[in-house]
């Protein structure tokens, strides 16, 4: 209402709630996270101090290294394979698939989005087993048995889990909004399949892919259950060196660190992607 | 024209194949659920309820479950208040550091789960906050109230502008207005969000596992079986939570979905 | 004279860098049925809005009944609107949708259901009480919103574009519906419309916006026939614009050059000097045409260049041998009795009388 009152009663009521609700909850942890990192472990006691005791000491130890670049890579890998995957796939429900089977098939990606993951995972190691179904499957066209468990290939299946249904959900509704007689005039000037894609279909959709790429990636550089069960954890990812340092020694600064790291980390990637997203194409004014 | 009918098999083949890696887990674990081996493995077993018996039996399980439901039902509250009073502020005002006070609530779901896990534990211990049931409640609030925000948004994106100005041009007070109006039109998709939210709150394992303390929820129950060794029980368990926060989904959906088909008639 | 209900004192409305509506000085009486007419973005929306609350005035007062209304909250004004997207509550009957206001106010219920049925009745859409709202046709709804206002038995009915989203049989008779309850209720109507014919078919008074300011207020009839300004000419259509120079002022006519000729008009009501640039202008449908030259008077001679028929009238185009373009409206009939071809040269005559001097030129 526009009667304008020195205090809006009615309107603060909407607000104040949630910005002091977030602050505490949500802002606290965050900054508080970055402030622990500064402090020191005694006698397995954390106590208050300002040192840089634990970055030196994380950021100077190679399995930290190891591990973040390890990270980086199995991360983009398997958003590459998703973003792969996921593309002929949305393909068909954006161009070859009626308007209610479109909706349908999006209906049936968000339930899994929404579903345990760690079932899904442990399911998946049932699977992928030495003896599991899937080589007892192969074992029947003679191939196999394979090691799948353990694997860099765990590791991506289980990364896939997470983000093959919202790669395939973004890519599909970034097509299906592409306005289709364009493609017809490109096929229509003698424009091969092929080139169609390249040269239509990927630039009028680049800002909705670069999301979902982005979107796969930070669900997999964050995720620690794909990694330690069906990866096996040999090479440990940062999140399950975040793990394994809070849960085991009360290492808890540490522990923070790396978390930081990753953050800036996102961060940085987030703000390239977005900035390529957004980004005019070449040539336009 | 029959090159593009065989193409269109394959990617209905293609499509299908994709859907199968995404669904195989979920109906594997309900196949094994109700098979008698313990490693579980083609040809398959008998049929067996015993991994169901066992759990209806381990009062452990009983106790997480109650948990969860706990758990899940005041996050489901919390979360959709907050969402609700955001999308509600988003729709209604335009004022200075609106983006700030968006990126506040919008945000947490785009930090790694296991990083707000340490965030949450140190800072709530900080607090002497940590080892509770509620404690969970309080993370999981932060990490679901974005998703109630949307769809609370998207519902009051559908409302005509006018509505809430015609409803003080006949005499209601804002506060009337907030209740006979704006809650009644969002009505959906507030049931829709408490579903949703619920669900994400009941499957969350990273967060509830740092912060619970000994009071396990569901999820957190199977992550420490599951460290163990393979216990088909996880199996039975699963199945039950698939069917939990699949039902929740499902219902969401349908009650966003079945409004917007009928105010668009 | 009784005292105005609603007066407007130096109002202003600014938003932002946008100025709205600027200077507006406007009495609005009891019982008359007000349009506010002009192009979007005139202010004339703002306006009604300012009636109703949803808007405060950045600069000058606005009485109600005489009392200062300027940040009185909309829900404390008994000035019901009837909306452009009719803002019918979606999740309510018809029923309860008339009886909202009058739940807000702490109406009894048994009472409250009374006067809506009554409304619906009136409205002729009582068998569509219990409907959820969503399922009625247009010309329902419309009438629902019309109920749902005038149940609150204001003193003013306030209506913004409340007949553009309707097809045009259904408009006709809604405008039919709209003056017919005027009259009985005796309550005044402020209607703001940007459609011409709308205004002037029910409204006692017409206000023409244009920019944030008024260009005219007055009856239709004088509007169309005298505009005040080239705006409002224009906007008005139909008229035949002539500019030139004053020549000579005498006390019942007034002699203009112009290059289609020289021609006379009724003196103004303000000043004017010889030797001024000024323009005047015509009604279409009080230029009259003739094969032949007629004896003395305003005359010009032009060829016929089109027609256009809308129902039994029709509005033809000539052109001068200047270049000007003239129009003229008649009944069909007349244009048969005349028996023109195309490319023929006629003549064109008014009377003084009917020529009106514009006042800013």
């Amino acid at each position: 209402m526009p009667a304008k009152k020195s205090i809006d009663l009615y309107a603060l009521t909407w607000r104040v709630p949630i910005i002091l609700w977030q602050l505490l909850f949500f802002v606290g942890p965050v900054l508080f996270m970055v402030a622990i990192s500064f402090f020191v472990v005694k006698n397995y006691r954390m106590t208050e101090a300002f040192e840089f005791v634990n970055w030196q000491k994380m950021l100077s130890r190679s399995y930290f290294w190891d591990s973040y670049w390890y990270t980086l890579f199995i991360a983009s890998f398997s958003a590459s394979v998703a973003m792969i995957v996921a593309f002929p796939a949305a393909w068909a429900l954006a161009f070859r698939a009626s308007d209610a089977l479109r909706r349908w098939a999006v209906f049936l990606l968000i339930i899994p989005f929404f579903t345990s993951y760690l079932v899904r995972t442990f399911s998946w190691y049932v699977i992928l087993a030495e003896s599991g179904v899937l080589n007892a499957m192969l074992g029947f066209v003679g191939l196999g048995p394979f090691t799948m468990l353990n694997t860099h290939f765990g590791t991506v299946v289980g990364y896939l889990t997470l983000t093959l249904p919202l790669a395939v959900i973004l890519q599909t509704v970034t097509m299906a909004n592409i306005d289709k007689t364009l493609i017809e005039a490109a096929r229509n000037l003698g424009c091969k399949p092929l080139a169609t894609i390249w040269r239509v279909v990927l630039p009028l959709s680049k800002t909705g892919f670069i999301i979902a790429a982005l979107f796969c990636f930070i669900l997999s550089f964050g995720d620690f259950v794909a990694p330690f069960y069906l990866g096996g954890s040999q090479e440990p990812t940062l999140p399950i060196l975040i793990l394994d340092t809070t849960k085991s020694g009360q290492q808890w600064p540490r522990a923070a660190v790396v978390a930081i790291m990753m953050m800036l980390t996102l961060f940085t990637i987030a703000f390239t992607a977005i900035a390529l997203a957004y980004r005019k194409p070449k040539g336009a004014k | 024209m029959k090159q593009n009918r065989t193409s269109n098999i394959l990617l209905a083949l293609y499509v299908a194949l994709v859907f199968v890696f995404i669904f195989a887990p979920i109906l594997f674990s309900l196949v094994f659920s109700l098979n008698s081996q313990r490693f579980p493995t083609i040809p398959l077993g008998s049929f067996s309820t015993e991994w169901y018996s066992k759990i209806w039996n381990d009062p452990d399980v009983w106790r997480a479950v109650m948990n969860s439901v706990i758990v899940s039902s005041c996050t489901a509250v919390v979360a959709t208040t907050l969402g609700f009073c955001t999308a509600y502020t988003d729709f209604r005002y335009n004022f200075r550091f609106k983006g700030l006070y968006l990126a506040l609530i919008l945000l947490p779901p785009t930090i790694p789960l296991i990083i707000m896990a340490l965030a949450m534990l140190a800072w709530l211990s900080r607090l002497g906050l940590s080892g509770q049931l509620w404690s969970i409640i309080l993370a999981h609030s932060v990490l679901t109230a974005p998703f109630a925000m949307a769809i609370i948004r998207l519902r009051l994106h559908q409302m005509d502008p006018d509505l809430e100005a015609a409803a003080w041009n006949l005499g209601g007070s804002e506060w009337q207005t907030m209740r006979h109006v704006i809650l009644p039109f969002c009505a959906p998709a507030i049931v829709s969000s408490l579903c949703l939210t619920a669900a994400v709150s009941f499957d969350e394992f990273a967060v509830s596992w740092f912060v619970s303390g000994l009071n396990k929820t569901v999820p957190v129950a199977i992550l420490e079986i599951v460290q163990g060794n393979i216990d088909p029980q996880v199996n039975a368990i699963g199945t039950f939570v698939f069917l939990t926060s699949m039902t929740l989904v499902v219902l969401a959906q349908v009650f966003l979905f079945s409004r917007q088909i009928k105010s668009h008639s | 004279m009784t005292e105005p209900l609603v007066t407007f004192r130096n109002v202003e409305k600014r938003f932002a860098d946008f100025v709205a509506v600027q200077d507006l000085n406007l009495d609005i009486h009891e019982g008359e049925f007000l349009a506010i007419m002009g192009s979007s973005g005139c202010g004339k929306t703002t306006t009604l809005r300012m009636l109703a609350g949803l808007e405060s005035p950045t600069q000058g007062e606005i009485h109600i009944g005489g009392r200062l209304m300027n940040d009185v909250k909309p829900h404390e004004r008994d000035t019901p609107l009837v909306w452009q997207s009719l803002a019918l509550f979606p999740f309510l009957t018809a029923r309860e949708n008339v009886e909202f206001g009058l739940k807000m106010r702490g109406v009894e219920k048994a009472e409250r259901r009374r006067r809506a049925l009554d409304w619906l009745e009136r409205m002729d859409i009582s068998e569509f009480a219990e409907r959820n709202v969503d399922t009625l046709s247009g010309g329902q709804k419309q009438r629902v919103a019309l109920a749902r206002s005038l149940v609150m038995e204001p003193r003013m009915l306030l209506l913004d574009e409340p007949l553009s989203a309707l097809d045009a049989n259904l408009v006709i008779r809604m405008q039919g519906v709209l003056t017919r309850l005027q009259k009985e209720l005796g309550i005044t109507f402020v209607y703001v419309t940007h459609s011409q014919s709308e205004a002037f078919a029910m409204a006692d008074r017409v206000v023409i916006m244009s920019r944030g300011n008024i260009a005219q207020v007055g009856t239709p009839k004088d509007i169309y026939r005298a505009p005040a300004n080239r705006f409002v000419a224009e906007f008005v259509g139909r008229n035949n614009i002539l500019s030139g120079k004053i020549d000579t002022i005498d006390s019942d006519t007034v002699s203009i050059t112009t290059p289609a000729g020289q021609f006379t008009a009724k003196p103004p009501a303000f000043a004017i000097q010889s030797g001024q640039d000024t323009s005047f202008v015509v009604s279409a449908d009080l230029v009259s045409l003739s094969r032949t030259a007629p004896d003395g008077g305003n005359k010009v001679q032009a060829t016929l260049i089109s027609e256009e028929f809308i129902g039994s009238v029709v509005t033809l185009f000539l052109e001068s041998a200047d270049g000007h373009e003239f129009k003229v409206q008649m009944q069909e009939r007349e244009l048969l009795d005349l028996d023109l071809a195309a490319d023929q040269s006629v003549w064109l005559s008014w009377s003084a009388g009917n020529a009106h001097i514009l006042e800013g030129g």
